[in-house]
């Protein structure tokens, strides 16, 4: 069998100023830490068991685009010493406010080929609101700037943080500028975060779904491949079609977790630990056979193509219909999932009540 | 050795929960050094995990010790111990039987309730000695005057030479000791006359079989003998006959006076009624002893397993349980909602409480649980009477002449400026005024006649978070009386629900089926469907509730590590819906059941 292509993904856990709504793994930037930081980081990839041979990498955060260019050159060559890349997908998440003439020109230098914006909103009040430090104009500018030099690139929207209209311009202008790939997230609140401490009134269900329904029709002429994302044809982010499909994946950096021969690795959240030992891991978990089919199904359908009963049998050795037949026609008798051109997909439905499905395929 | 029936001397303890029985029966115990001490556990006598955490006896034990009295002569004292609850009242009053004094322990600090005075006027009509003992004089909060004059004023019994103990410490022990002597009988049967012994208690035993306890009143009893239970109508050869100290202590013979126990080969308590007279079956005695009665449930309910599969587990269960405990009656039945399961007749409230307790705990089973309610006889228009005690079995109102339903006396007593609140209950609650006691300036006791349905209720929680836990009650059957009385049903989408239908008074019916559609409104998950919920008497629809379909149910973000996460919490909240029962398309939560108890929460009283 052939060595599967992993994804690479690489965590870094800083940011200028701190998200209120935000519980990824990040840290106030600090110099010298980011350095010890970089130090671990390249001693646990050179530390890599496994195979090495990836199809993408990921740069997220936290804010990647936090780092000078010598050490992203660092931190590449880092990399191609251990991984084999073959015409990847080289993404990297980054902040408006870091987007310049320079920093952009750099990036593609050093092979970077898609590059995704964390604009939020294009409405100021809810900006400020969310604590970003960029304005609807910054993010312009940025957009401005990469769209001058990648034709894969993307913004990240969230809903839900202030009124339907602002996040109905937000979707207007979004519309107009085009950008190849769309992420649109509901703002959660996560107990622990400040947004969750401070906020009284959470918005209702039926209002979110509203909000959702906008981006779906105001963004039609995107596929809506996954649950949260919108892509242009071709332009789906290859790196986390590999999570959506429970494929294997590499992550480092503090936090960041691995799958690879069903066993899956979490490292240490905490940034201290994770420089004092890099490469130790916090939690390393087998996944028995049936909980990754169980996981292969739950995700897929996160995917509006769904899964194919094909594909189940290649990778499982078993037909999906004898494994799950049962709860997967409850499914669609319910309406949350359809068998399209041979394929099993969800549903409108089916990505509203997305957990729904999950729930009836767990043991 | 053989002790004379002079120096025998049998007795119990009332008193009201937690004012101390158990704890006095263990110094007892301890004192005249009848359980080694190494093997003394607090309140030996309380058996049950359950007993023990809810400081009540349910099943009662009864212990013989030896003491060496201040007078040199040695005494064979049997302390019978007397189920602590109103739902063992015919238990109680046949463990007194078995006994010729009483000590009427009574808390310092909290005075007389309800229930040491409904157990003392039961001591009296059982013409028992009663010897009043103060308990707990040790605390700050000891009232002691107060008390005596409560057991003079109240009960009706001198209090000056009340004994004055401490359970815990141990403070007064051996002055109880010796006030059983001096003040309680001894025994007067006639060891000549044919055999006549009582059956005070009976407890199943995995190695033996049932070990019946009994106290002889004439004659004796040996093993060999033949015997018969008068009642029961069997005959059986005692294998053996003994004392209880309070393990099994196996001796030749138990004569006139004694108490202990016997071990006949009988399979089921249920052969073995509480209240049965033990005969010669060569020589029987021509009269059994008085007081014997059949004991009927009076509170009903459903119980399910909430995994169909669990069905023959439940049923095992429910087996092995009444093997340790008859009083409870069952049998198979369905519901179009819940599937196969059982209908459980238990003595009263809190032991519906404790059997299903048990069955949860000591099985390991998931139950559904539907409302209690009482049994009603019905007159129908063709002259049939019949006896249902699940609302299902309601026949249509125009076949209905009469319905009659279960009333009870109840005494509650409560410190006096809860009265107004207790009478304010007991008139909702459909409560007649029969009268007030004032016992001090401080306490009185309501006395009201109500349908048991009604306390079967919330009728106790309510009393007990209105009085701030000072209220106390004891209650007694006192017959049926017509009502008029209607059937509530729920519908789910349209389709009534049998499990949740109940039979309430007319007056309070649009009133419940309200409160109940809203209750349930609250306690139904939105699913992905919307579910109406609506109330109906006589097939008329009086309410409808709406819950709105489940509309949004999705993990925005899912990528590294998030699945095996998400796939753990779905895995948790699918076993939490497991415990739901799907109802049609409805998955319905097990306290959507028992809804009814809880509908008046939100009240402000």
């Amino acid at each position: 069998m052939t060595e599967p292509l992993l994804g690479i993904y690489i965590h870094i856990p800083f940011c200028r100023k701190l998200c209120a709504y935000c519980d990824f793994v990040r840290y106030p930037f600090e110099e010298a830490l980011c350095e010890a930081f970089l130090k671990a980081l390249c001693v646990e990839i050179a530390s890599f068991e496994g195979p090495t041979r990836a199809k993408t990498l990921f740069l997220g955060g936290g804010t990647p685009s936090i780092l000078t260019e010598r050490q992203l050159e660092s931190l590449f060559s880092c990399l191609f010493k251990i991984f084999e890349f073959s015409s990847p997908e080289i993404s990297m998440e980054v902040n408006p406010d870091d987007v310049t003439a320079a920093s952009v020109q750099h990036w593609e230098r050093i092979g970077v080929n898609r590059v995704s914006i964390g604009v939020q909103s294009f409405d100021d009040a809810t900006l400020s609101k969310m604590e970003r430090r960029h304005d609807a104009k910054g993010a312009l500018h940025a957009i401005d700037l990469v769209a001058g030099h990648f034709n894969n690139w993307g913004i990240d929207l969230i809903y839900g943080a202030s009124t339907k209209h602002a996040w109905q311009e937000t979707l207007n202008i979004t519309d107009s500028l085009s950008p190849p790939h769309v992420s649109s997230y509901a703002l959660s609140y996560i107990p622990g975060t400040p947004m969750y401490n401070a906020t009284r009134a959470r918005m209702e269900d039926d209002t979110v779904l509203q909000l959702y329904q906008d981006a779906e029709s105001m963004l039609a002429r995107y596929e809506h491949y996954e649950i949260s994302n919108f892509a242009l044809a071709g332009f789906q982010c290859r790196h986390n079609l590999i999570y959506w499909k429970n494929e294997c994946y590499a992550g480092f950096g503090p936090g960041a977790y691995s799958f690879v021969d069903r066993i899956r690795m979490a490292n240490p959240p905490d940034l201290k630990d994770y420089v004092e030992y890099p490469g130790r891991k916090a939690e390393v978990t087998q996944i028995d056979l049936f909980d990754e089919e169980v996981e292969t199904l739950i995700q897929h359908f996160r995917l509006r193509e769904g899964i194919s009963p094909g594909y189940y049998e290649k990778r499982f050795c078993e037909s999906m219909d004898k494994n799950f037949g049962a709860p997967l026609r409850i499914l669609m008798e319910r309406g949350l999932l359809e068998s399209h051109e041979g394929r099993i997909r969800p549903t409108a439905q089916g990505f509203y009540l997305n957990d729904e499905i999950g729930l009836l395929l767990v043991k | 050795m053989k002790t004379p029936q002079e120096n025998i001397r049998n007795f119990c303890i009332i008193a009201h929960i937690d004012h101390g029985k158990s704890t006095l029966a263990d110094r007892l115990i301890e004192y005249t050094h009848t359980v080694d001490e190494r093997k003394i556990k607090e309140q030996t006598l309380d058996n049950m995990d359950i007993e023990r955490e809810r400081g009540i006896t349910i099943k009662s034990v009864s212990v013989r010790m030896e003491y060496t009295a201040e007078d040199g002569h040695v005494y064979e004292l049997n302390l019978i111990d007397t189920p602590g609850h109103v739902d063992f009242s015919y238990e109680v009053s046949r463990s007194m039987a078995a006994c010729e004094g009483a000590l009427l322990l009574v808390d310092a600090a909290q005075g007389v309730e309800a229930q040491t005075l409904a157990n003392a006027y039961k001591a009296i009509e059982e013409n028992l000695e009663i010897i009043p003992v103060i308990n707990k004089v040790d605390l700050p909060a000891a009232d002691i005057e107060s008390v005596r004059r409560q057991i003079e004023d109240v009960v009706g019994l001198p209090a000056d030479d009340a004994l004055l103990v401490s359970a815990k410490t141990g403070l007064g022990t051996r002055e109880t000791l010796e006030a059983v002597i001096k003040r309680v009988p001894p025994p007067s049967g006639n060891l000549d006359a044919p055999l006549r012994a009582l059956v005070f208690d009976a407890v199943y035993n995995t190695y033996r079989g049932v070990i019946v306890h009994l106290r002889v009143v004439d004659g004796s009893i040996a093993a060999g003998q033949k015997i018969l239970f008068m009642a029961a109508g069997i005959k059986y050869e005692v294998d053996e006959v003994g004392s209880l100290q309070p393990d099994m202590v196996p001796r030749p013979e138990l004569c006139a006076g004694e108490v202990g126990y016997l071990i006949c080969s009988i399979k089921t308590l249920s052969d073995t009624p509480i209240g049965d007279t033990v005969t010669g079956a060569d020589k029987p005695a021509r009269e059994p002893l008085p007081g014997y009665k059949e004991v009927k449930p009076v509170v009903f309910s459903g119980l399910y397993p909430a995994v169909a599969t669990d069905y023959d587990e439940l049923r095992d269960a429910l087996e092995k349980l009444q093997l340790n405990d008859s009083s409870f009656q069952y049998h198979a039945d369905s519901s179009d909602a819940l599937g196969l399961g059982f209908r459980l007749g238990f003595l009263g409230l809190l032991h519906m409480e404790i059997v299903q307790e048990r069955l949860e705990r000591e099985f390991g089973l998931t139950l559904v649980t539907t409302m209690p309610n009482v049994a009603y006889v019905i007159t129908k228009t063709d002259g049939e009477v019949m006896t249902i005690d699940k609302a299902s079995q309601m026949p249509s109102p125009g076949e209905i002449d009469v319905i009659e339903e279960p009333y009870i006396e109840a005494d509650i007593m409560c410190p006096t400026q809860y009265l107004s609140y207790v009478i304010d209950l007991c008139k909702r609650k459909r409560g007649v005024h029969v009268r007030v006691d004032y016992i001090d300036g401080n306490r009185c006791m309501a006395v009201y006649r109500m349908p048991l349905a009604e306390i079967v209720l919330d009728f106790y929680d309510k009393l007990k978070s209105g009085t701030r836990g000072y209220g106390s009650l004891e209650y007694r059957i006192i017959g049926n009386q017509p009502g008029d009385l209607v059937k509530l049903d729920i519908l789910l989408n349209s389709d009534p629900v049998d499990a949740l239908s109940t039979i309430v008074h007319r007056d309070s019916a649009v009133r419940l089926g309200r409160a109940l559609a809203q209750k349930l409104r609250k306690l139904i998950p939105r699913q992905q469907y919307e579910v109406a919920i609506q109330a109906s008497i006589n097939k008329k629809i009086i309410v409808r509730e709406t819950i709105k379909p489940l509309r949004k149910n999705v993990t925005a973000k899912c990528y590294g590590g998030d699945i095996t996460r998400k796939r753990k919490l779905l895995e948790r909240q699918k076993e939490g819906k497991k415990r739901m029962k799907q109802i049609g398309t409805v998955e319905v939560p097990q306290e959507a059941f028992m809804a009814l108890l809880r509908v008046n929460e939100e009240d402000n009283d």
